[in-house]
């Protein structure tokens, strides 16, 4: 249940931002009176433990804030700028009488808009850092024309779907530009809610204060992935969670699942589990159980929709639940801060709460015809970049279970390397890699011998320097494909080459891949008549698992440098396969 | 008398309930101003159960005003 506008705003004067640990500052520009979206942005994000300063720009003064290069919004350096002009605004006096003009003025006049919206976008990434979230239009349920709207001619309607989808386009090409559906917003809610005539009279307010709150929610969707705080992983609970009833006294045949009314509930929850696997969140199970049982019900249930190969991890026993939380973080190497964890019990909601407040503990009511509902109310699974590395994550970390299980019973590690039968298969950095090459050097915290961060922009220009090389690697094995998980880029010199950077995806360390990937590289200089490799290590609090890396290679410290000395022979792994595309 | 009234107005203005009275208005309390007035509408309607027409809204100069529109719309701040 979301809170009423009134206690945001009286607690926003109550609180103290100072002691949170993230800081962001919101932009927020309104054709409208939207009075209070500050307060309570600033009091959900003290909640997600972040420090927010907002600036909220004069009413309706949105076109000088963005055109000029002087203007308060721009001193004021937003992290995050929302932009939120409404449809009557826009299409001034054509909202009411958009039939006293031809079909063919209404797409001029559409052009027209598009292009003033275009401008702004434009003037604002010109003048500001920012990231711009513009909200798209709502189409309004009413229609002069009534029920012949959907014949009109490029009717009233069309203008604005129009100008919708012009509008994703338009931030389709701008990565630092997102649209907010507010259209949705207002179908989620509906009009007659939000919408009241008595705030739009006496105070030009378009979204009625019960719903600013919820509005501010959304907005949060993109302020958590900008400093790190979405989640990735949710563990579930399965009696009561995934199925109804106890599997340990009820027995298989006796569960809630699929075909009675709470059963389709189960059903549907999972569903919704199964589509955000999908997109790349990680799933896992902490339940006090026999393992037999569960697992029989997991592997055999008709109506599972959920099965084994969708769980990163299956902690399925008698230990205690904080306990078995913190075996998931350590095995799947993620944060306890990017769990959120579903279990019916309010004992153990409350347990994981007090023992691990990092984890987002949802409060589930009783009743499961609302768990979906919940689960899709969640504003925390949001990224605002997506690569294909990303979609496969469910898939990746379910078959690195798979790996673990082998190695655990394999009885030596040469044995357990061979079977994997890896690929390594060595790409160029071009349009497709690029995007990847650069998210890998802005996460990877571990196995990263320099840390350095760049952006895509940086990458394309590294990767069109003939002085330089910028790779990647994907890496296969028989459970799978874990994707591209290392990137390297190479500094070129007549006699000598640097490594400015290499680096790899922790969940792949420790199979020789990093060994074979360098003997490439050194092999290549080597080709290319070159007499040395330098490489630098850079210390971190992090990156210690790389720390051994370049003398175990037999590079050589000279004074600050790793240097090795391509006239010496060069080792390679000889229990996997590398290729070079 | 009045004490659900003057609780929520205490709670929209942040002001003590000591110093709310019928004179009360935009001119003693420092917070109540357009948007704030709004918010408190917003939250009568609510806890009362009822809707204001906007003259009753904009008609609105003080404590006593609020009084006599709420009793208006049978609330019985006495009971």
């Amino acid at each position: 249940m979301e809170r009423k506008l009134s206690e945001y705003i009286s607690l926003s004067q109550t609180i103290d931002i100072t002691k949170s640990s993230k800081k962001i500052k919101v932009g927020i520009l309104s054709s409208f009176t939207i009075n209070g979206l500050g307060e309570t942005l600033t009091v959900k994000c003290s909640e997600s433990d972040i420090e927010c300063k907002s600036y909220v720009a004069g009413y309706n003064q949105y076109n000088q804030e963005i055109l000029d290069p002087k203007s308060k919004l721009y001193s004021f350096a937003p992290d995050i700028t929302f932009l939120i002009i409404d449809i009557r605004t826009l299409l001034n006096k054509i909202f009411h009488h958009p039939y006293s003009i031809s079909s063919l003025e209404r797409k001029k006049i559409v052009k027209e808009k598009i292009s003033e919206l275009r401008n702004l976008i434009l003037q604002f990434k010109k003048n500001c850092s920012s990231k711009l979230i513009i909200s798209n239009f709502s189409l309004p349920s009413y229609s002069p024309s009534g029920l012949i709207e959907t014949k009109s001619e490029f009717g009233f309607h069309d203008m604005i779907s129009e100008i919708n989808q012009e509008l994703s386009r338009i931030a389709k090409d701008e990565p630092s530009v997102y649209v907010y559906n507010f259209n949705q917003f207002i179908s989620k809610f509906g009009e007659k809610n939000i919408f009241d005539y008595r705030q739009f009279f006496i105070g030009d307010i378009k979204i009625a204060f019960d719903y600013i709150p919820y509005l501010a929610n959304d907005l949060m969707g993109y302020v958590k992935p900008m400093l790190g705080l979405n989640k990735k992983c949710i563990v579930l609970d399965l009696d009561n969670t995934l199925w109804g009833g106890i599997v340990g006294e009820d027995e298989f045949d006796g569960i809630e699942l699929g075909q009675s009314s709470n059963g389709k509930a189960f059903v549907e929850f999972q569903k919704h589990l199964l589509s955000l696997w999908q997109q790349g969140i990680i799933l896992a199970i902490n339940s006090k159980n026999n393992f037999e049982d569960a697992i029989k019900v997991i592997r055999e249930h008709p109506d599972m929709v959920l099965k084994e190969e969708h769980f990163a991890s299956l902690q399925i026993n008698w230990n205690d639940k904080a306990q078995n939380l913190k075996v998931i973080s350590e095995e799947l190497n993620i944060g306890l801060g990017s769990i959120v964890y579903f279990d019916d019990d309010p004992v153990n909601q409350e347990r994981i709460k007090q023992e691990i407040p990092e984890v987002l503990t949802v409060k589930l009511p009783e009743d499961p015809s609302q768990y979906t509902d919940i689960l899709m109310s969640l504003n925390d699974f949001n990224v605002l970049q997506k690569t294909d590395e990303d979609l496969k994550r469910g898939k990746m970390y379910s078959q690195q279970r798979q790996r673990t299980e082998l190695e655990q019973s394999t009885k030596s590690i040469d044995d357990f390397l061979k079977q994997l039968n890896i690929k390594v298969t060595i790409k160029k950095a071009d349009k497709f890699t690029i995007p990847r090459i650069s998210q890998l050097t802005l996460k990877t915290n571990q196995f990263n011998l320099t840390t350095k961060r760049y952006q895509e922009e940086d990458i394309l220009k590294f990767s069109s320097d003939n002085n330089m090389i910028v790779g990647c690697a994907q890496i296969e094995d028989k459970f799978g494909d874990n994707g591209i998980t290392n990137a390297f880029i190479i500094e070129k010199n007549d006699k000598e080459w640097k490594i400015d950077t290499f680096l790899l995806s922790c969940r792949i360390i420790g199979r020789g891949i990093e060994d074979a990937i360098i003997s490439y590289i050194l092999k290549e200089a080597k080709n290319q008549g070159i007499k040395k490799i330098r490489a630098d290590f850079i210390p971190t609090k992090k990156n210690s698992p790389a720390e051994a890396f370049l003398p175990n290679c037999g590079f050589k410290k000279e004074n600050e440098h790793w240097v090795y000395d391509l006239n010496n022979t060069i080792k390679s792994p000889n229990h996997l396969l590398l290729e070079v595309e | 008398m009045s004490e659900k009234l003057y609780n929520i107005i205490s709670k929209i203005f942040s002001v003590p309930i000591s110093e709310i009275n019928d004179e009360s208005s935009p001119e003693t309390i420092e917070s109540w101003d357009s948007f704030n007035g709004l918010i408190l509408v917003d939250e009568l309607e609510g806890n009362f159960n009822i809707k204001f027409s906007v003259s009753e809204i904009i008609d609105v100069k003080n404590v006593k005003d609020i009084k006599k529109h709420l009793s208006n719309h049978g609330v019985d701040l006495n009971g």
